[in-house]
């Protein structure tokens, strides 16, 4: 399937638009926004899943942490979302041609499957009927998947 | 004059051999970037949850002091790596960003986010023993959380603008933006 016609589309837009002819909207509510929501879907990953590893909150049960961890990130996830589709629109067509592009697409679509195929469903009964080596290699691969989000989404900058 | 002294500096820091060496390698600045980004999950996620804790709206159920001292130690590494990368940026490229309002917003902003932090800390350890377990922190403790989070935003926001010349000393700026922006005088 052809995809280059869509993404040229994006870019006549109204989100294209504004992107493109105002860079102090797409640096502020594009940039910064999509950074602080990285931050808070970063703690949410971290606090959940080193919870999971035993490394931090040892004392408080695992299953009240990751409730609690997966409400923020569910937020932090829809603001990226939200924000990526703002800033991708107004550079479109460069987007289609980046690698790290379709890097960081590939990596969100795997979190987001892992997240709620595989950790979500595997977590909502009680922690202490899994295998705890199980939860620690769920925990582990679930923060390299969101840090290499991250880090593919900052290259994108760099190889435009 | 400061401004002055501040140009005189970055141009030193420019001409060693280690800031054209992170500037020019391709990798090693963007890698430094890249983590400079990785640590904001890292420590603001921390912080960002802490201070939500406070505020009531994360985990109301745990001790907020439990909160505060474990997520304490992943947040300052987090922060050293942040600070150290911050610092390698800044020697890569000290003129620019010496002379960029941005950066100097966003200096400003730190240094109140820090004195924000000890108020915190001070207030916290005086007073958890009474509250620690109620949903949310006294107003005192609520005011400085959620002037972390606002001021935390700023620092982010300007860091992110460092990138953008709207402001630089080479365009026509008005005599208060070119002296806060440290421009002097060629």
């Amino acid at each position: 399937m052809e995809l280059l016609p869509f993404f040229e589309w994006a870019e006549t837009t109204f989100l294209g638009y504004i992107g493109k002819t105002y860079g102090g909207v797409y640096a502020t509510f594009g940039q910064s926004l999509h950074l602080m929501a990285l931050a808070v879907l970063g703690g949410s990953v971290l606090v959940a899943d080193l919870r999971l590893l035993n490394v931090i909150m040892k004392d408080v049960p695992s299953k009240i942490v990751t409730e609690q961890a997966h409400k923020w990130f569910r937020i932090a996830l829809v603001v990226i979302i939200c924000t990526g589709t703002f800033m991708a629109a107004a550079v479109a067509q460069r987007m289609y041609h980046n690698d790290f592009f379709w890097a960081k697409m590939s990596a969100l679509l795997v979190g987001i499957i892992f997240v709620f195929a595989i950790k979500r469903p595997l977590l909502k009964g009680s922690h202490a009927d899994l295998n705890p080596i199980v939860i620690k290699m769920v925990a582990s691969a679930s923060i390299l998947v969101w840090f290499s989000v991250a880090a593919t989404g900052r290259w994108i900058g760099f190889s435009g | 004059m400061i401004n002055e002294i501040l140009v005189q500096f970055a141009e030193w820091l420019y001409a060693t051999g280690g800031s054209r060496a992170i500037e020019e390698s391709f990798y090693l600045y963007n890698w430094i970037e890249t983590t400079h980004v990785l640590t904001i999950m890292v420590c603001l996620g921390m912080l960002a949850f802490i201070d939500l804790r406070m505020l009531g709206y994360a985990l109301p159920n745990v001790s907020a002091s439990t909160i505060a001292d474990r997520l304490n130690v992943p947040m300052m590494i987090g922060f050293a790596i942040m600070f150290i990368t911050g610092l390698l940026l800044f020697y890569a490229k000290p003129t620019y960003t010496n002379q960029s309002i941005w950066f100097r917003i966003k200096m400003v902003l730190l240094v109140v986010a820090f004195f924000n932090a000890i108020r915190f800390h001070r207030h916290m350890k005086a007073s958890a023993s009474t509250w620690c377990n109620e949903p949310r922190a006294p107003l005192n403790l609520r005011v400085s959380a959620a002037l972390s989070l606002g001021l935390w935003a700023g620092v982010v926001t300007t860091g992110r603008l460092i990138a953008y010349d709207w402001y630089h000393c080479y365009r026509d700026l008005p005599g208060w933006l070119s002296a806060a922006a440290g421009c002097v005088a060629e």
